[in-house]
């Protein structure tokens, strides 16, 4: 309870200090503007295709898009985590604190969540739009939805540990975008093999695999193990990464 | 005598170098112990090490309680509020708030009146004074300040001087700095390092003692002429007797260096205290750290 209360007390002062500062309001910005566009332009064409179903050719496409430019903005989010803290030699005065690196971790990656989620949330306008014109899959909504909030769960984690490696914004952001965008590439590549055992070990190892199951409509089991391991995974590489200024 | 701190042949070492080599010594509770030493000594090292930042390569320190550490740089997030900061520093300490003895801190360390101000806005002399009040906002027994002073004004330096005498009342405070006229005025002991080697540790009064192979004595008199001088330089064991005539004060002052260690002041004051000399004042040069430091770099 005690363990938790902490945790908590860190996320919230990150989230007043992001929220007082004009990057995530610019991001949102940003995000809602392509999103906006994107969703206008796939409805449009909807119309015209006779053949797709609403879902197929608005709410499909659109939560790919949405995936897609969480790998540019997570990073930006998360840049500062650790990097910040760093620079203006805060990280000293949390490390000496009553709380273990293991409840930094979490304050700092529940408070970026958060934030990735408050900018999510302006999607749920179109949802609502869709309501209107009589639209009634929101099975596949709700787990797309589900979907996303699993990947930029998973983006954060990879954002906070290429944080804590360095003291340079920059550098933190950049790296966490090769990371996700290089896993994502692993999916391709995989095309050049005729192994058919390696291509699908190399497929289940990137995120865009399950994610794609979620916006089916489809819920696997072994996407939800695959995303917690993810996610434990990069904690640990974190915490690894604190520890090792005492090595 | 209780110690706070007590370290033992304490090794540091970096890839290629030796940051701290084999160093002992302890602090007394209750006490201000000053830590001086040339930049690049060791002093951050070692007082990293005290708050347990960063592990000891080697040898063994024992901190009898809570320590409260001032870093070189105040870690102050510049864009949150001095109450709200210390809201913030004292739950992750406590994990609950207790507004009293936020305002207990402000009011201790002068932030009252800028507690709703960011951080990132106030002149570097009050950043420091937050960096201490983040320090002592968990009662800790033990306060280590590096170079608490270092880049303030005169009139912030004096502030934050008696802000840490007042801290001497609760707290054992062991302090680094480069102000030699601040250890002076303020510790009762002083350890020197250099090069990651302690110099010397203990008494100031006995540190400063030693110092001193022979005596300085200063003294301002109505006249003194050539055939005292001779007369003085004969009948004491006296290196050399320095005569300025003062011409805005019309008087004169002597400045005489005595042979040995022997203390002949009385006997010298019994002599200039003559009607035909006249007396005005007498004082005895101390030596002081600064020689220590000029010392240590020769």
């Amino acid at each position: 309870m005690i363990y938790t209360k902490k945790v908590m007390i860190l996320a919230r002062k990150e989230l007043k200090d992001s929220f007082s500062s004009p990057l995530i309001y610019v991001l949102c910005g940003l995000f809602s503007l392509m999103m906006g566009w994107l969703f206008f332009n796939y409805l449009i064409q909807s119309t015209q295709m006779t053949t797709t179903t609403m879902t197929q050719g608005v709410i499909t496409p659109i939560f790919g898009n949405i995936n897609f430019i969480f790998v540019f903005l997570c990073p930006l989010i998360t840049m500062r985590s650790f990097a910040e803290e760093k620079r203006q030699f805060t990280l000293d005065l949390l490390l000496r604190s009553d709380l273990t690196e293991m409840q930094i971790i979490l304050g700092k990656f529940i408070s970026n969540v958060a934030m990735v989620l408050f900018m999510l949330s302006l999607t749920l306008l179109f949802p609502l739009i869709l309501s209107f014109s009589g639209y009634s899959d929101w099975g596949v909504v709700w787990s797309s939805y589900l979907g996303i909030v699993l990947s930029v769960m998973a983006y954060t984690a990879v954002g906070l540990f290429c944080s804590s490696l360095t003291d340079n914004q920059i550098v933190a952001s950049l790296l966490t975008f090769c990371i996700l965008l290089g896993s994502m590439l692993m999916v391709i590549s995989v095309n050049a093999t005729n192994n058919y055992l390696l291509a699908l070990i190399v497929q289940y190892t990137t995120i865009p695999f399950h994610y794609e199951g979620f916006t089916r409509g489809v819920l696997k089991s072994y996407s939800f193990v695959y995303f917690i391991c993810y996610l434990v995974f990069f904690f640990l590489l974190t915490l690894k990464s604190l520890q090792s200024r005492k090595w | 005598m209780e110690l706070a701190i007590e370290i033992e042949n304490l090794c540091k070492s970096y890839p290629g170098r030796m940051a701290l080599d084999n160093i002992s010594f302890s602090v007394k509770k209750g006490s201000i112990h000053g830590f001086l030493g040339p930049n690049g000594a060791g002093k951050s090292t070692t007082m990293k090490i005290l708050s347990g930042l960063i592990p000891e390569t080697s040898g063994r320190f024992t901190v009898n309680g809570k320590v409260g550490f001032l870093p070189e740089h105040p870690p102050v997030y510049p864009n949150m509020s001095v109450y709200d900061y210390l809201k913030f520093v004292f739950s992750i300490y406590a994990g609950a708030v207790n507004e009293s003895r936020i305002d207990e801190v402000m009011s201790k360390t002068g932030l009252t009146d800028v507690r709703s101000r960011l951080i990132g806005n106030l002149s570097k002399g009050y950043q420091q004074r937050v960096g201490i009040a983040q320090a002592i906002i968990h009662s800790p027994e033990i306060i280590i300040l590096d170079e608490p002073t270092v880049g303030l004004d005169p009139v912030a330096i004096a502030d934050i001087r008696s802000l840490i005498l007042e801290l001497k009342k609760e707290h054992t405070v062991l302090f680094s700095s480069h102000q030699l006229h601040d250890v002076e005025l303020l510790c009762s002991d002083i350890t020197l390092i250099n090069r990651g080697e302690i110099v010397v540790s203990g008494a100031i009064e006995t540190i400063l003692g030693s110092l001193k192979t022979n005596m300085v004595l200063k003294a301002r008199v109505q006249n003194f002429s050539d055939e005292q001088k001779k007369k003085l330089m004969n009948s004491f064991a006296i290196d050399a007797v320095d005569v300025a005539h003062d011409i805005e004060q019309k008087n004169t002052q002597l400045k005489i260096a005595t042979k040995g260690k022997a203390d002949i002041r009385a006997e010298l004051t019994r002599f200039l205290v003559a009607p035909e000399i006249g007396l005005l004042e007498f004082t005895e040069e101390r030596g002081d750290l600064e020689d220590l430091f000029k010392r240590i770099h020769e």
